[in-house]
């Protein structure tokens, strides 16, 4: 029971930082019907963000945090802006490579810039710990935990209650509409990608304090980015935090009672049971 | 008519330049990119130093000429269908002399088929797993010792500690290379007092190891042994440290020896056992580098970072080679064979000797990170430095 117990909050606090991975992922794809592939690798760079102003300034990671989202959300509005935009009409296959061959140039360049070693994030507390009802809670996790969950209502507000999340959503219900309401969806898809990629910045500074970090860390992330986005739904940011959540916790137990070798098999087992049965995700509008 | 004709000639010339050109050529496909390209520069550079090295030393003497050896090493990009492919090209299209290996068990068990199929002989010193030697094959020779042994060494100090550890968890990833390593382990164990408390397998580039350590925590296990990689263990120690786990001692098939990853953990690194085949020693000495400590220091100061027993293994298939076609006086590919299996020499690695399988025998020395330091503890006659043991818990550190 005490190790169940101890599984159970380490399968929430793992779907917590899943489901920010996941956040920027769904959102892109949400509003810009873009299977974002350099998704992982747009984690891997924040991470590397993240990493220098630790070792390089010492910056504590979660000060860094920020700084990495504001320096991915840039690269993130530029390649939308001058790249993506020029795509963005294309067939889906077309959106698909390009992003793919991001993916790839972005890690060639990341190994020759910052090597292939590995990185930790490494702070004094990074190993700290506290006693929760009998389950043994690390300090960084938990942290991490709040981050992802602040990120998630924050990025919902912001869809929810301003103005340009309204744009955002209108644009991604019906772009024709939106236009005749003026809004210049150039600008508004290179916003999107920018906040999609900071919140990839966000979740790189955070993998790179609980994980370790290189440059080939990017396309497993990816995978399960994908995965946790389309079991929980692209629709709302909420979703996303369950998809999150729900495969965290199902990893773990299925690393406790079928054995860690099949966590991915079932995982991947859960994304194409959720394809069949529910395609627009767990909590998404059926159509 | 005798433009075209000069034309002719011109091409044909072209063609048999090759002939003529590239003296004893040896190819390789390691991992210059991707996943496991951390690893795969020790071999890049170490075939490299090993040439070089050779070279000016004269090169080497076959049918009463001294030959220079060249090197052609293709980027295998982490991909083992990649990697095959290119060895095919190797042989088929460049008709190198010899081929190298590459990095890891999975690439040199693929790898190696090539190597059989088209009677090419195949050093390799990247991968150790018993499945590479145990198919029959007469064209591949291995430098790692046998990965079912791995943790002899390792198992025979455990029982000499004191207090002993009584209970053991054995995790292990699910490639070639870890799965042999778990079988002989298994076995070894079993001829021991130590139980078994845990035995998992989980999966290659696993992140999370946090419903496994509550596991091992909850069962209150005195030693864990892990066969995995770098990246894993790195994960491993990490997340032990933050939930808060305290066995006796820990032991790790890779990343102990290397630099990076003591550099990656920083003080998270201490106490952690690991095992090696090869340490930078005095005493083992070399034909062409004068011993393994003047390679180790001329290794550093060329590539910039330490060599470890990958980078040793790598130069001794080098040596291997020429040592072997001296020996045939020839660079017939079957003749080259017969004489690297019955090669009998001391390098800065150690004494190569291919058993009847192909694969060397060499034993692991356990080692152990002391204060930042790679120290030695035990090896075949015994300890050599007192291990640090038990681990101090980790709120004591």
């Amino acid at each position: 029971m005490q190790l169940l117990w101890q599984v159970l909050v380490n399968g929430v606090l793992l779907g917590g930082l899943y489901a920010l991975m996941a956040l920027g992922l769904a959102l892109i794809w949400g509003v810009l019907n873009i299977v974002n592939l350099a998704h992982g690798a747009l984690i891997m760079l924040g991470a590397y963000v993240c990493y220098y102003l630790f070792t390089g300034f010492g910056w504590d990671p979660f000060a860094a945090l920020p700084v990495a989202m504001l320096v991915l959300f840039c690269l993130g509005y530029l390649l939308q802006r001058y790249l993506l935009n020029l795509v963005i009409r294309a067939p889906m296959f077309n959106t698909l490579l390009i992003t793919f061959g991001l993916e790839v140039v972005i890690t060639y360049l990341a190994q020759i810039a910052f090597s292939a070693d590995f990185r930790t994030i490494n702070p004094s507390y990074a190993g700290a710990n506290f006693p929760l009802f009998g389950a043994t809670v690390p300090v960084v996790r938990i942290l991490a935990f709040g981050v992802a969950l602040a990120l998630t209502v924050a990025l919902w507000l912001l869809l929810v209650r301003t103005r340009i999340g309204r744009a955002i959503r209108a644009t991604a219900q019906n772009l024709v509409a939106a236009r005749l309401y003026g809004v210049d969806p150039r600008r508004l898809y290179a916003l999107t990608f920018g906040l999609g990629a900071a919140l990839a910045g966000a979740a790189g500074s955070l993998y790179g304090v609980v994980s370790q970090i290189n440059p080939y860390i990017g396309a497993g992330l990816t995978a399960k980015s994908f995965a946790i986005a389309i079991i929980g739904g692209l629709e709302n940011p909420l979703y996303v935090l369950v998809g999150g959540l729900f495969l965290g916790i199902a990893e773990a137990l299925t690393a406790l009672y079928i054995g860690p070798t099949y966590t991915d098999v079932v995982s991947f087992g859960i994304l194409v049971l959720v394809l069949i049965v529910r395609p627009t995700g767990l909590l998404g509008r059926t159509a | 008519m005798k433009r075209t004709t000069l034309l002719c000639l011109a091409i044909g010339a072209l063609m048999a330049a090759p002939l003529y050109a590239a003296p004893i050529e040896l190819g390789a496909s390691v991992q210059l990119t991707g996943s496991l390209a951390n690893t795969g520069r020790y071999y890049r550079d170490a075939y490299q130093f090993a040439v070089d090295k050779i070279n000016s030393a004269g090169g080497v003497k076959v049918g009463g000429a001294h030959e220079k050896l060249s090197l052609k090493i293709l980027d295998n990009q982490s991909d083992v269908n990649l990697s095959v492919r290119q060895y095919v090209q190797l042989v088929t299209q460049d008709k190198v002399n010899f081929l190298l290996g590459p990095f890891a068990s999975d690439f040199a068990l693929a790898d190696s088929a090539i190597s059989e199929k088209y009677n090419i002989p195949m050093i390799q010193g990247g991968g150790a797993s018993d499945q590479i030697f145990s198919r029959g094959y007469k064209y591949v020779f291995g430098t790692l010792s046998a990965a079912s042994d791995y943790f002899q060494s390792t198992i025979d100090a455990i029982q000499k500690l004191n207090p002993a550890p009584r209970s053991v968890a054995l995790l292990y990833a699910d490639d070639a290379f870890d799965v042999s390593v778990a079988d002989g382990t298994r076995k070894l164990l079993a001829k021991t007092s130590l139980k078994v408390a845990v035995d998992q397998r989980y999966s290659s580039k696993a992140s999370d190891f946090s419903s496994l350590l509550s596991v091992i925590k909850s069962r209150n296990v005195d030693a864990i042994l892990v066969a995995g990689h770098e990246t894993e263990i790195l994960n491993f120690i990490r997340q032990a440290k933050s939930l808060d786990v305290n066995p006796m001692l820990y032991s790790f098939t890779v990343g102990v020896p290397s630099a990076d990853f003591r550099a990656a953990l920083g003080r998270d690194a201490e106490y952690a056992f690991g095992m090696t085949a090869w340490l930078p020693s005095k005493a083992l000495k070399d034909d062409y580098f004068g011993d393994a400590e003047q390679f180790a220091g001329e290794y550093q100061k060329r590539f910039g970072y330490e060599p470890d027993y990958h980078a040793a293994s790598a130069v001794a298939d080098v040596e291997a080679f020429v040592k072997a076609i001296e020996a045939a006086n020839s660079l017939d590919a079957a003749k080259v064979r017969d004489a690297i299996a019955r090669l009998d020499f001391d390098s800065l690695y150690g004494r190569i000797h291919f058993n009847s399988n192909g694969q060397i025998g060499l034993a692991q020395t356990v080692v152990q990170i002391q204060k930042g330091k790679l120290v030695a503890v035990y090896g075949q006659k015994g300890f050599i430095e007192k291990p640090l043991y038990p681990m101090p818990a980790w709120g004591r550190r």
